[in-house]
């Protein structure tokens, strides 16, 4: 193979960051401040919470399956537990970093539960995850009518603390990143990552070449219910409450940063650092929009013609990829006979 | 003499690297059941194809009712009236049964749907070959045999056409509806229809058809009327000229290892039945028998794959079960899938990755995969299995069939198993791809291992194995030793046909 072409190959796979670097310049020229330090900042901070929504969608996505339920999650797993922690049993569960730990463990809890009656019920990904959902979000509705707060600092430090000494950089986006650098090492560099993206690819060959399929499957919703519950206390902290809105109808743009980092619908296929460039790339457009005093209810229009870009680029990398493969197909066999 | 309502002249199909017809000449009479037999790869799918429009011929022309084609789309071939029943039963499983018969053909006036017709319809034609099929059930509760023999009266009946092609229809039908078939046939030869049967079995294309063509390596050997033929003598036409074991058999010395497979009496029901045999190191065992026989079946079978038969399978005198294919390769006994698409690629993956899914592990300290370690590995199976391709890096989907298959075996490969399942490694590839596979089963997986293998044609087998056990319908018909190979004796054996004469009474008959 071509120098030329492995470098337009890689391109093509890596085309996310090619259309977050273009869009970032071109917003840098156009709007003021947005470049500033304050402003990425601003965006990387706003972006912790949806990047762990879209790291939980797009690990789901690569098994072959779907979650509709993070969103509710992230209210979920922090509201029970704070209102378990504050309001029924503050004497055992005061300790804030047992708190942590409970929110983490609903998580995995409810992540289980989602594989369990995929993988070993057989149940269909979208309506079960669909009415765990509309069960999670009733139950944060009856639990916590009213706002609870202020929360332990302890707790609500990943979501709100900042460091002066580093230009008052928020904790949250370096605990973003420490979790994708993790997620990236585990996808790549690990049997279980590999086996689970084979999964993905193909179930049915990687059952016979030996891998325990629904164990994978069962290890993503895990992973997804884990995630959801981190951004669940990225919100709580932020907000330094918990409430029941929180994160409402995010689980579909979640869906869309997946997308846009290049995770294959169909399972098999994507990256962390992928996932990583379409969420920021989610966080940058509407910041962009916002300082360009777009009302809110059009941001939200606006994000929905992202997505259907994303795919539409998407099938022009596919097909761009192949003819490249094809024109090299071709120049080797001229090679060949002349 | 009539008219033939279809006359297929100088047909000739090339494909890279093999040509699958060649100036084929062929016509069908009305009013005749005109059989179509040879061994596979002989060209009956590639004519079957053309019938039915899907493939393009390269050069020939096809004549009916009067016109001339060059070649068939799929609608011009319906147009025409040529109605084909595949191989494997294309039914929409969640419809009802009297939709499914009329799919297509919805009666309709204005374009709405007459319920009331179809069911009345669909009721008449089921009642009118006494098939006792509620018209209401939905196809995915009928039986194999009752989707087959619905697809059959769809295309035999309800298409109202001139030609029917079944191709290899009786292959899974039950006794009863095979009768039901033999009836429809008759009708149509009545009716003056032209009936194309296509069929692996001698037996019934003696028993049904008016004319019998026979096909080998992609040329028509004869066209021959009922009665100037039998058994034996249409046995001869389809092998041909065979080669005798003193000439194909450079002899091998029988300097195997160990025993490292026995099975005693493995049963398992509706597939096979009583199979026993061992396997040693270094041994090549070859299994052979028609689709249905029972191969597939015995193979996942002992991989774990369909688990769940009677009698026992030892594994180096030890009793083993594999409930689950992970369970057989640690042990040692890896499975080569007879669909290298569905179950033996990921094609999302690059080639290197696919070489190391089974073996990863191996390559790995505390879960962390060692990449040079790994790299290294893949390199050498890379350059081993000689896969044509850039780099290891394209990705899977991109490669011929040969290459993947390949793949598939370099990857097994990397997992260094004691015994080989291979479930028809060189189905659906090249001939040069097919002798690059070939040679390796004979050369280093012979060399460190015992192999198992099935293949769709007997030459692949007659080459490399050192014994061949033949399967008819579940049933162990023989078992061939190297210096008794005989081509046309393992045809006749495959076709349940061998056995009665070996043995010289009806009573022994495999069933």
């Amino acid at each position: 193979m071509s120098g030329g072409l492995k470098i337009k190959l890689t391109l093509l796979d890596n085309i996310i960051w090619l259309m977050l670097s273009l869009f970032f310049f071109a917003c840098a020229l156009g709007i003021p401040a947005f470049a500033s330090w304050n402003n990425i900042v601003n965006i990387l901070y706003h972006t912790t919470i949806m990047s762990m929504l879209v790291l939980a969608q797009g690990f789901v996505l690569l098994s072959g399956n779907l979650d509709l339920s993070i969103d509710a999650v992230l209210a979920f797993a922090p509201g029970a537990v704070i209102l378990a922690s504050t309001k029924w049993f503050p004497g055992v569960l005061g300790n804030p970093y047992l708190a942590i730990l409970l929110t983490l463990l609903v998580g995995g809890c409810i992540g289980f539960f989602n594989g369990y009656c995929v993988a070993r019920l057989g149940m269909n990904a979208f309506m079960q995850t669909l009415s765990l959902s509309i069960i999670l979000r009733g139950m944060v509705l009856f639990l916590i009518p009213l706002s609870i707060f202020p929360l332990d600092p302890v707790y609500s430090f990943i979501g709100k603390a900042r460091f002066p000494a580093l230009g008052n950089l928020p904790a949250a986006i370096p605990v973003a990143f420490a979790v994708y650098f993790f997620f990236h090492i585990l996808l790549k560099h690990t049997v279980f990552g590999r086996n689970y993206l084979a999964t993905g690819g193909n179930a049915r060959a990687s059952f016979v070449a030996g891998i325990d399929t629904r164990k994978m499957v069962i290890a993503g919703f895990i992973i997804a219910g884990l995630l959801s519950a981190v951004a669940g206390m990225l919100t709580a902290g932020r907000q330094d409450s918990v409430s029941n809105t929180m994160g409402n109808g995010m689980t579909l743009l979640a869906f869309a940063g997946a997308l846009l980092g290049g995770t294959s619908m169909s399972g098999g296929k994507g990256s962390a650092f992928g996932m990583l460039g379409g969420a920021i790339l989610l966080g940058m457009f509407s910041n962009a929009l916002n300082l360009l005093g777009v009302k809110v209810t059009l941001i939200h229009a606006a994000q929905g013609a992202l997505i259907f870009v994303a795919i539409l680029v998407d099938r022009f990398r596919i097909a761009l990829r192949a003819k490249l493969l094809r024109d090299e197909q071709l120049r080797k066999l001229k090679g060949a006979k002349g | 003499m009539d008219e033939p309502v279809l006359l297929l002249e100088g047909v000739t199909k090339v494909y890279p690297g093999t040509v699958a017809l060649e100036s084929v000449h062929f016509e069908a009479l009305p009013g005749e059941v005109h059989g179509l037999i040879g061994k596979n790869g002989a060209g009956k799918s590639t004519l079957v194809g053309i019938l039915s429009g899907l493939v393009e011929p390269t050069s020939g022309s096809i004549t009916m009712n009067g016109r001339t084609f060059s070649s068939f789309s799929r609608s011009r071939a319906k147009r025409e009236g040529i109605s084909i029943v595949p191989q494997e039963p294309e039914i929409v499983l969640d419809l009802s049964v009297a939709e499914n018969l009329f799919l297509g053909e919805l009666e309709n006036s204005s374009g709405f749907v007459s319920w009331s017709r179809i069911r009345a319809d669909a009721r008449r034609i089921l009642d009118r070959f006494g098939l006792d099929i509620g018209i209401d059930l939905q196809a995915r509760d009928l039986s194999l045999s009752e989707r087959q023999i619905l697809l059959i009266l769809k295309a035999c009946v309800v298409e109202d056409a001139n030609i029917v092609v079944l191709d290899e229809a009786s292959a899974s039908l039950s006794r009863n509806d095979a009768a039901i078939l033999k009836r429809i046939v008759n009708e149509l030869r009545e009716s003056g229809k032209a009936v194309l049967y296509i069929s692996h079995h001698i037996d019934e294309l003696l028993e049904i058809c008016d004319r019998l063509t026979v096909l080998r390596d992609g040329r028509v050997v004869a066209t021959r009327k009922k009665g100037t033929l039998d058994h034996h003598s249409l046995a001869e036409l389809i092998v041909g000229e065979t080669l005798s074991s003193s000439e194909s058999g450079r002899k091998r010395s029988a300097n195997f290892g160990e025993e490292l497979l026995r099975l005693e009496n493995l049963t398992q029901w509706g597939s096979f039945r009583n199979i026993s045999f061992s396997l040693k190191k270094g041994e090549i065992l070859g299994i052979a028998g028609l689709r249905g026989s029972g191969r597939t079946e015995l193979l996942k079978a002992i991989s774990g794959i369909e688990p769940g038969y009677a009698g026992q399978i030892n594994f180096k005198d030890k009793r083993v079960f594999f409930s689950t294919p992970s369970e057989a390769l640690r042990m040692g006994i890896a499975y080569l899938p007879e669909d290298r698409e569905t179950e033996g690629l990921i094609k999302s993956f690059s080639i290197r990755e696919n070489l190391l899914l089974n073996s990863i592990a191996r390559f790995s300290r505390s879960g962390f995969v060692l990449g040079g370690d790994a790299a290294r590995r893949a390199e050498e199976i890379f350059a081993g299995v000689q896969i044509q391709a850039f780099s290891m890096e394209q990705s899977a989907e991109e490669l011929s069939g040969g290459n993947k298959q390949k793949v598939v075996i370099g990857r097994i490969m990397a997992n260094e198993p004691e015994v080989y399942l291979l479930d028809e490694p060189t189905r659906g590839v090249d001939i040069g791809a097919k002798r690059s596979i070939l040679s390796i089963v004979d050369g280093p997986l012979r060399a460190s291992a015992g192999v198992l293998l099935t293949s769709p044609g007997l030459d692949d087998l007659m080459d490399i194995c050192d014994r061949i056990l033949v399967l008819h319908k579940g049933d162990m018909v023989r078992e061939y030793r190297r210096e008794d190979f005989d081509e046309k004796s393992l045809f006749m054996d495959m076709q349940g046909l061998g056995f009665q004469n070996r043995r010289g009474g009806d009573e022994c008959r495999a069933v």
